[in-house]
């Protein structure tokens, strides 16, 4: 016996993994985690690679009960997280054993935790790929959410991975989410779409977060941002993180479910980096778009990629 | 067309390469091209490409390719994207049945446009329509090629569920819905087959330079066919190397 049993399923749990690249042109999004660095961390933190399907746990849950020895570690979403009821830290690898009830309890900053467990969630691979894609109910567990009672199996732990050992990141590589946070972006494709004052009105005010967002799209909230030919585009492709800006002058931006495709304008595009805080900004905190070149966010790129491979102790 | 390419900043993934600004078959067979041949060529650093009308959206590993570098491979393939490229298409034959339950708006859209509904179903399923490409949602397929005397307003007020398999019109389209969905296209009829099916292996049925052909059938081959669908044995009928 291994893995866990789903005792409480949570506001919406999924497994994910780092996606499913290459389906795009058939319209088939690549899914995987909203916040990419907690969800890598969390497999390092327990020995896996990067890529091994793990939970991610929107706002509140799940309840887990562990049918075998296992290590875990949580991280995301600061959220309180107890085993048998005794409060354990995240950011760091636990054992558990047979019989532990590891409970999430409700995000107090951030909104998405991720759980990883030694070996990784043993669900079949659809497309090359474990991430759920829930509007399309593919990959996954059964293309869908976590519900009371699911059986969950691990994988063994890949041969010739070191064995485990108590890691934990680095304190100050632990994310704090303010309620306002600072989005980096590149102006385009189609910033010429839009006038002076819209595109200062957008990098200049806070936008907030609306309850109407999901892993496929974040609706802000904030000062219209004005079109200067309509807001109707011949359809094409949406890059991750594509801000679209519909007929009322609202962003919304697209994540890592989003339609493949679409006819509104985008006037920026959130870099790869900051998607993860857009993933963890609750409904009603705001955001700050801040405009760089494709260099500049290519030096960031790189930068956090080391920042990434220096997190563990 | 555009005399020169535009290429236009996605983040710091992906680029925009735009061939024009209009819809036609011309430049989204060039798109189809210069996608084809980056698969070809391999290009270093591309990961995927995403073509839509006149554009390719093109992803890529920067700590594979800087930007500089993959703008200028791509603007040297494009001259190179000529439709005759492209290796010859595919006609994919799409069962459908109208009228009756399935096609519960064939009535109201034929009077619509003045027709018979006998009349409409033999223009609509006459026709030779082209994908442009499939995108939005999985495997949707935006197709041109209805014949103009089809041409319809959208829906006023646009229905929330379309049952998949939906062969519908709207403007100057036809479009056929793969999973339920909402929709402001008339509802002609519908296909037993599956365009979106997360249970196969290979689960998106259309793709972008296709040519799709409508095939009428009854409510009796309906059924049958849905039921051969369901059991993984039905053939689609694909006929390949057109030119």
């Amino acid at each position: 016996m291994n893995g866990f049993v789903v005792v409480q399923c949570g506001a919406l749990t999924t497994v994910q993994d780092l996606g499913r690249p290459g389906y795009l042109r058939y319209g088939i999004p690549p899914s995987g985690p909203l916040d990419r660095a907690s969800f890598l961390l969390a497999n390092r933190l327990v020995g896996n690679a990067d890529s091994a399907a793990a939970l991610e746990c929107t706002l509140m849950g799940p309840w887990l009960e562990m049918r075998g020895e296992s290590v875990i570690a949580v991280t995301g979403a600061d959220v309180p997280v107890t085993v048998n009821g005794r409060e354990v830290p995240r950011w760091t690898s636990l054992p558990v054993s047979p019989g532990d009830v590891v409970k999430l309890g409700v995000a107090r900053r951030g909104l998405r935790a991720y759980v990883a467990f030694r070996g990784g969630i043993d669900v079949p691979l659809a497309l090359g790929s474990r991430a759920t894609y829930l509007r399309g109910t593919l990959g996954g567990f059964q293309g869908r959410q976590f519900r009371d009672g699911d059986q969950m199996d691990l994988l063994p732990p890949a041969e010739g991975i070191e064995p485990v050992r108590a890691r934990r990141v680095r304190p100050e590589m632990i994310p704090s989410w303010q309620d306002e946070v600072e989005v980096r972006v590149v102006l385009g494709p189609q910033a010429e779409r839009f006038t002076r004052a819209g595109i200062d009105a957008f990098l200049g005010e806070p936008y907030e977060m609306t309850t109407d967002s999901d892993r496929m799209g974040a609706r802000l909230q904030g000062p219209a941002i004005t079109h200067s030919r309509g807001h109707d585009l011949v359809s094409d492709g949406i890059p991750l993180g594509g801000i679209q800006v519909v007929g009322d002058g609202q962003p919304i931006i697209l994540l890592v479910d989003r339609q493949s495709t679409g006819g509104y304008t985008k006037l920026a595009t959130v870099c790869s980096f900051d998607i993860g805080k857009v993933g963890q900004t609750k409904p009603r905190q705001r955001l700050r778009f801040k405009s760089l070149t494709v260099p500049e966010a290519h030096t960031l790129l790189r930068q956090e990629f080391k920042r990434l491979q220096e997190a563990l102790l | 067309m555009y005399p020169e390419p535009k290429f236009l900043p996605a983040g710091d993934l992906a680029v925009s390469v735009e061939l024009g600004d209009e819809i036609s078959r011309e430049v989204n067979a060039r798109v189809l091209a210069l996608e084809y041949l980056i698969q070809q060529k391999a290009l270093p650093g591309v990961l995927e490409t995403v073509p839509t009308f006149r554009s390719l959206l093109v992803y890529y590993d920067p700590s594979s390719v800087g930007y500089e570098a993959l703008v200028a491979a791509l603007r040297a393939l494009v001259p190179q994207a000529r439709p005759d490229v492209l290796p010859p298409a595919r006609t994919v034959e799409i069962p459908c049945c109208y009228g009756g339950e399935l096609g519960f708006e064939l009535e109201a859209a034929a009077a619509k446009v003045d027709l018979a509904p006998e009349e409409a179903m033999r223009l609509h399923s006459g026709a030779d329509y082209y994908v442009f490409f499939v995108g939005f949602t999985p495997g949707l397929p935006y197709m041109t090629g209805m014949p103009e005397r089809l041409t319809i307003p959208r829906l006023e007020t646009p229905r929330t569920r379309t049952p998949a398999g939906s062969v519908g019109i709207g403007g100057s389209q036809c479009s056929i819905y793969p999973v339920e969905s909402p929709g402001g296209f008339w509802v002609l009829g519908r296909t037993p087959l599956r365009l979106y099916d997360p249970t196969a292996a290979d689960p998106i049925l259309l793709r972008a330079g296709d040519h799709v052909r409508f095939r009428r059938i009854d409510r009796q081959e309906f059924d049958a066919i849905a039921e051969a669908v369901a059991r993984g044995t039905y053939q689609v009928k694909i006929e390949e190397g057109r030119r």
